[in-house]
């Protein structure tokens, strides 16, 4: 059964775009990511034009983070106070990311940019999580133990000689308030030019950089994906109408139910093995977004509609 | 409801007043509503040839069918390599197009008149003026660009060429289907119908269509289009109500 979307201006297969919503909603359940930046490339994949497929997942991310950090909330694993400073310097990131997306669009280049961030970041978050992953499978077939650091000794010296210290009392931390509104703003730039909630950049960030207890990394990671995606969604709808609410509905009950199933399976599958799993995957629409890039198409010409920003046309 | 329409078409054929104009054409529909639904449409045009003392038709006619959806300006680009990847690189940008552009005839286009009347009367895509801007100004467009705005609209279902017959079904009597795809733009449409004979035009006869988003869709469009911060500030409340609803259910 198609259905004609009037905001991407296409007709579809309702069952497609349910059935994309579920396996990524089935994906993302077992392995507890996002699902963000499987969901855009699918969505290109089949045909979606890139520009629409980023705002629109913006708008399906929003709905899945609530969801997530709701169950979050409940457990009191969202650091509030972490979490605006975050927002703030997502917003900032959105804004420009929205900025620069809709200039390229204008250019005729945003698809270019979007593979492009998307090579490259998927392939340095997969090889990076592949090798973590294949590393600790070997160890434990060692009996290897890596010595434990402390939370202080994992703390490098310069973090705490910035200035503009804050207490965030949640992360039991005293750090300035520039580090995570930098990376904030980072995160908010890939959510606005890639449709991805950016949280396989702001996990391992949270961890590793700000030093925060894995206890609330993930629910405030969550909290500030919520408020980020939602900007940027309104930025993309303003910019360059590309938001379309009944294709982000139809992929968000996809991923609602094929979360479920997907959490079942993934609480019978060891972390490491899981991991591995979620790099090749990662890998694989990495370099599938790459080869698109570097063979020569079929057909060198493309024709669209002249791009004029805001108002009616 | 066809053969009441073909009925009818024979009526307005064999009345005496229909004489007067040697062509009359009219459609299964003049207003097509893009729907939720929506997957293409079909349509049906009819027409009647009739004897008129000014252009009496004895002998042999063709018909020639054209119809024209909006202008609107398109940009057309070229991939190049570029440091090992492919990226657009040249374009160029036709300020007014047809969205929509069919021509069907009764036998194949050069076999009806040679192509300088065509050129005359602006038939077939080839003879369309179309005219292109870049950073000299107005020029002509490069064949190549043209060629391949052609091409990738036809590869869509917009652009259809040679490829519908318009069958005569009696004497005087004719038919042909028009075909629109889903990614049909919306807009006036034109159709027009050229009447030949020996090689030149007869007569000639045009009537209008309107291709249009209806109800939920026509709404949701203009909501986006006409208040696009509310239309996203929309967006994000469904988008919380949704997620939040699926939590609780989640939860149980």
């Amino acid at each position: 059964m198609s259905l004609y979307l009037p905001i991407a201006e296409l007709s579809m297969n309702i069952f497609l775009v349910i059935g994309m919503g579920a396996i990524v909603g089935f994906l993302s359940g077992m392995f507890g990511v996002g699902g963000g930046f499987l969901m855009t490339p699918l969505l290109i994949f089949a045909g979606v034009p890139p520009a629409v497929a980023v705002a629109t997942e913006s708008n399906e991310i929003t709905a899945a983070s609530v969801s997530g950090a709701l169950a979050h909330w409940r457990r009191q694993g969202i650091d509030v106070k972490m979490g605006g400073v975050l927002i703030a310097g997502g917003a900032v990131g959105s804004f420009f990311g929205a900025q620069v997306f809709t200039y390229l669009r204008s250019l005729g280049q945003v698809d270019l940019m979007i593979s492009l961030a998307y090579v490259l970041f998927l392939g340095l978050v997969g090889g990076l999580m592949f090798w973590e992953s294949v590393r600790a499978i070997l160890r434990q077939r060692r009996g290897y133990v890596p010595p434990k650091l402390s939370r202080e000794e994992r703390h490098k010296a310069w973090i705490h000689a910035l200035p503009f210290k804050m207490r965030f009392r949640k992360s039991r931390l005293y750090i300035s308030a520039l580090l995570p509104l930098i990376i904030g703003m980072f995160v908010g730039v890939l959510a606005a030019i890639m449709g991805v909630g950016g949280g396989f950049v702001m996990v391992p960030a949270m961890i590793y950089i700000l030093g925060m207890p894995t206890n609330v990394v993930i629910g405030t990671s969550l909290f500030q994906i919520i408020f980020v995606t939602a900007l940027t969604t309104i930025f993309h709808s303003v910019n360059t109408q590309t938001v379309d609410i009944f294709m982000a509905v139809l992929l968000l009950f996809g991923a609602v139910v094929g979360a479920q199933f997907g959490a079942r399976i993934g609480l019978k599958m060891q972390g490491e093995q899981l991991r591995a799993l979620l790099a090749l995957m990662v890998l694989l629409v990495c370099i599938k977004m790459g080869v698109n890039l570097v063979v020569e198409p079929k057909e060198l010409y493309s024709v669209s509609d002249v791009v004029i920003s805001g108002g009616a046309h | 409801m066809r053969r009441l329409f073909i009925y009818c078409m024979v009526g307005v054929f064999l009345w005496p007043a229909a004489a007067v104009q040697a062509l009359v054409t009219d459609l299964s529909n003049t207003r097509i509503e893009i729907r939720y639904s929506f997957d293409g449409a079909q349509l049906i045009l009819f027409g009647a040839v009739g004897s008129s003392t000014v252009n009496p038709v004895t002998s042999e006619y063709d018909i020639v069918i054209v119809v024209r959806g909006p202008n609107a300006p398109a940009v057309v680009r070229r991939k190049d390599n570029v440091g090992g990847i492919w990226i657009n690189n040249e374009n160029l940008v036709f300020p007014a197009v047809p969205g929509y552009y069919a021509v069907a005839a009764t036998r194949p286009l050069e076999e009806i008149a040679n192509s300088g009347v065509y050129a005359t009367y602006g038939i077939g895509f080839h003879n369309l003026p179309l005219i292109t801007k870049s950073a000299r100004g107005l020029i002509v467009p490069d064949p190549v660009f043209k060629e391949a705005l052609f091409r990738l609209r036809s590869g869509e279902g917009l652009y259809r060429q040679e490829q519908d017959t318009v069958t005569k079904l009696a004497e005087g009597l004719f038919r042909t289907d028009i075909h629109l795809p889903a990614s049909v733009p919306v807009g006036a449409f034109d159709v027009e119908t050229f009447l030949f004979q020996k090689g030149s035009l007869k007569s000639r006869h045009r009537i209008k269509m309107n291709v249009d988003k209806e109800g939920f869709e026509r709404t949701a469009y203009d909501f986006a289009h006409g208040y696009p911060f509310f239309y996203g500030l929309t967006a994000v409340f469904v988008a919380i109500g949704a997620g939040w609803l699926a939590g609780v259910l989640g939860k149980k």
